[in-house]
């Protein structure tokens, strides 16, 4: 069948190849290098397309002309790719079979995952989710914070009460990294094992800066350099500084 | 039905277990491997499986649903009970996905685990934004490496995958794609 059409074409060729190595119908080219009788590697098919999309803006040929270059230019790169691929070998009409029947299984398994993925969709949207429970799995070890959670917020709390109301809005560029006060709480702890949890916020002139140094010390306990505590109902939260046991 | 194991100092019925099982999880409140229940409950692998498989059984039409994929487990709320558990929690209701996010999803749970190379293949397009924003969803993650040069990442889905359509596990999902052939 593709015999018949190549010859069909061969009187009316789709487009007339005109490049040093090769001159005539693009339909011949494509047989002579289906049976090796020229060398594809000594055509610039990219060349080869350029000259035909400068061709085809000024005659624009009709619809099955465009799509009859389309297949012979993709069996042509695909002849040529072989070609430059040491073992492979193109056959003609088997492969070219076992070509088609590979796209077509493709094209196949893909509409039954798009089919698959509606389904998808329209479970998502119904929103029947499942939910685990709001309790998150230990960020903080709570061996490492023995504070009641609600002692601990509201201690944060009186540390903020006691920092100057703002009072102006004054716009000012106000830099506190976290790294910092990590870095000034580790040296704090480093100096003096143990510390009242108000003290490590003495530094502290903004309530941003009082939010950052209460963040670092979070993470410090999270990776294990202090721990809180709280001897008894009410009395101060103790910061206590650890080296972080690496063998642990 | 369970198989003696040599060691095994405890045994324990299926139903203790299954109820044993149940308080572990809810305790632990995340995805726990049956390996790690193993250890926890100390009964082997065909204990433990009987006893997940009787917890489903006991929870039927009760609030809590006890989910699988692949070898984690977790108790969640029934998705029949997701409208009053959102009303609940802060209604975070989560952003439809893109249909390329749903057909590399859906290739994904069929065919895992699986390289970005084969779903590119199949989809016929580059995947590696979509991918990325699946994975940065939690909907999916790496499950290991392929054994071939390169070592490219395999791709799988993720406990949460099952929460966001409220599958017990991957065997519920619709009849997979007969891969190939071209039975009609």
């Amino acid at each position: 069948m593709t015999r018949e059409i190549t010859a069909e074409l061969e009187r009316d060729p789709v487009y007339v190849v005109r490049t040093p190595a090769f001159d005539g119908p693009i339909e011949l080219l494509l047989s002579l290098a289906q049976r090796a009788e020229v060398d594809l590697k000594a055509i610039s098919l990219a060349s080869l397309t350029d000259d035909y999309l400068r061709a085809i803006e000024q005659a624009q040929p009709p619809l099955d002309r465009l799509a009859a270059f389309l297949v012979i230019g993709a069996r042509l790169v695909q002849l040529k790719a072989a070609g430059l691929m040491p073992e492979a070998t193109v056959g003609e009409e088997e492969d070219l079979q076992a070509w088609e029947d590979a796209i077509k299984g493709r094209l196949e398994e893909y509409k039954r995952f798009k089919e698959l993925a509606e389904s998808l969709m329209r479970r998502h949207a119904s929103g029947r989710f499942t939910f685990a429970g709001l309790l998150e799995p230990d960020v903080i070890p709570q061996a490492r914070v023995q504070v009641s959670l609600d002692a601990l917020a509201s201690a944060f709390r009186q540390v903020l009460d006691r920092l100057p109301p703002p009072g102006q809005v004054t716009v000012e560029m106000e830099h506190v990294s976290l790294g910092e006060k990590l870095e000034e709480l580790r040296q704090m702890l480093a100096r003096q094992a143990q510390l009242n949890f108000t003290a490590i916020f003495r530094h502290a002139r903004t309530r941003l800066e009082a939010v950052v140094t209460f963040l670092a010390l979070l993470e410090l306990i999270r990776i294990g350099e202090a721990r809180v505590a709280q001897a008894s109902a009410f009395a101060e939260i103790m910061v206590h500084g650890q080296e972080r046991n690496k063998t642990d | 039905m369970s198989s003696s194991v040599e060691g095994a100092t405890q045994v324990r019925d299926t139903t203790s277990l299954a109820a044993a099982l149940e308080a572990v999880l809810f305790t632990l409140n995340r995805a726990v491997t049956v390996l790690e229940l193993q250890d926890i409950l100390q009964s082997p692998l065909p204990d433990i499986e009987a006893a997940a498989t009787r917890l489903t059984e006991a929870l039927a039409g009760r609030g809590l649903f006890l989910q699988r994929h692949q070898d984690q487990l977790q108790l969640v709320t029934d998705p029949a009970q997701a409208d009053v558990v959102r009303r609940v929690l802060r209604p975070e209701y989560p952003a439809r996905l893109s249909p390329a996010a749903y057909e590399t999803l859906a290739i994904i749970a069929y065919r895992q685990p699986l390289t970005r190379a084969r779903i590119e293949e199949i989809r016929g397009v580059n995947c590696e934004a979509v991918l990325e924003s699946l994975e940065e969803k939690g909907l999916i993650e790496e499950t290991g490496r392929l054994d071939a040069p390169g070592t490219p990442r395999l791709f799988g889905t993720t406990m949460r995958f099952l929460q966001i359509l409220g599958l017990s596990s991957l065997n519920e999902l619709p009849p997979p794609p007969q891969s190939g052939s071209t039975s009609s």
